[in-house]
């Protein structure tokens, strides 16, 4: 099984496109995205305990809301 | 990392500089879509000249983003998704037009003469970098595990087997270990798939990397996800990694096992790693 549909995202917006990214992916690049350069003001965001509790927050919901998009395919 | 010496302002009219992305002066993204709106509460997304660079930025309400205030409404889901949306939206529409660098969610800085100090500090980093990721995209390959699939057809469940031969403690014993077998080698077979997607699909990549696994939730009941990975292709040979995986999919040997995704392309975020530029300095 494979799931390598076109591009979703790829439209007349330009290659990234707007709509449709999958939140979780999304967050797996985000959140990674881990370099401060030297922010004046320093967030907690790139440090692990609150991504944790956050994705954790987040991935529950997730799994509630919508139940699994992700088991069937993938999400599109 | 730490600078502690900011302290979080008490009107709430004070603004401050949140930095999106970074890239060349000479790759502008122009005007950006009106629909564009950055984090809300904040200003229109604009551009800031720093030499040979230029950085996104948006000004927003310092007091939304200061200290606590930031970290306690990400601990709301909606929110979070609000505001990794928003940061995604700004990095995409700047990659339209040239390779960027993103910067980390909510990059703050008191005004933009900070800001584009900061990123003046790093040209070299941030030019070698840029150089690196032009006309390359980031794509996604996760697998996951098939659920459920079926264990050989002469071994009976469970209960059939105390049926079967209540007496017989030995052999009822020999099943249970064939049953234990039986899915260590259906794990290992699983693993053994994963990684040969990844070691054929990083062939087709200029650059590869393992991510964090995602939530196991995520999978799906009795499903585990095998590999979380990113790739860095080169523009216009996403058709190989596509023909690639179309024919990893087709080979039982993995299709009975996993099953493969792809999603893309991406900004290449996991590939703009200012940290890793730093320890490549060192080391020359």
């Amino acid at each position: 099984m494979v799931s390598s549909e076109p591009a979703p995202w790829q439209g007349d917006e330009g290659p990234y496109g707007p709509i449709g990214v999958p939140l979780v992916d999304l967050l797996d690049r985000v959140m990674a995205t881990g370099v401060v350069i030297s922010g004046d003001v320093v967030i907690a965001i790139a440090e692990v305990p609150l991504v944790r509790l956050s994705l954790h927050a987040l991935l529950s919901s997730v799994s509630e809301r919508l139940p699994a998009p992700w088991a069937d395919g993938g999400p599109w | 990392m730490s600078v502690p010496a900011y302290t979080a302002p008490d009107e709430t009219s004070t603004l401050a500089t949140c930095a999106f992305a970074v890239h060349l002066a000479a790759s502008g993204p122009g005007p950006f879509p009106p629909a564009l709106s950055g984090h809300a509460g904040g200003g229109e997304p604009r551009v800031l000249d720093a030499g040979e660079l230029a950085l996104i930025v948006q000004s927003v309400p310092a007091a939304a983003f200061a200290g606590e205030a930031l970290a306690e409404r990400l601990q709301d889901p909606a929110e979070l998704e609000r505001c990794a949306r928003a940061h995604h939206d700004v990095i995409t529409a700047a990659a339209r037009t040239g390779p960027v660098v993103p910067l980390p969610l909510a990059t703050l800085y008191l005004d933009d003469t900070r800001a584009v100090a900061a990123v003046r500090e790093r040209e070299a980093q941030f030019t070698r970098l840029l150089n690196r990721l032009h006309r390359r995209t980031e794509w996604g390959l996760k697998v996951t595990s098939t659920p459920g699939a079926q264990p050989p057809a002469d071994r009976p469940a469970g209960e059939t087997d105390r049926r079967r031969s209540p007496a017989d403690g030995r052999a009822y014993l020999d099943r249970v270990r064939g049953r234990q077998r039986d899915r260590e080698h259906r794990h290992e077979a699983a693993w053994r798939a994963a990684e040969r997607v990844y070691a054929v699909a990083r062939r087709t990549a200029v650059e590869a990397r393992r991510l964090r696994p995602q939530d196991p939730a995520l999978a799906g009941a009795g499903a585990r996800q095998l590999l979380n990975a990113a790739l860095l292709l080169d523009h216009g040979t996403e058709a190989r990694l596509r023909h690639a995986i179309d024919q990893l999919s087709t080979d039982p040997a993995i299709a009975d096992q996993a099953r493969i995704e792809l999603t893309g392309p991406w900004v290449p975020y996991s590939f703009a790693r200012l940290d890793e530029e730093a320890a490549t300095d060192g080391l020359q």
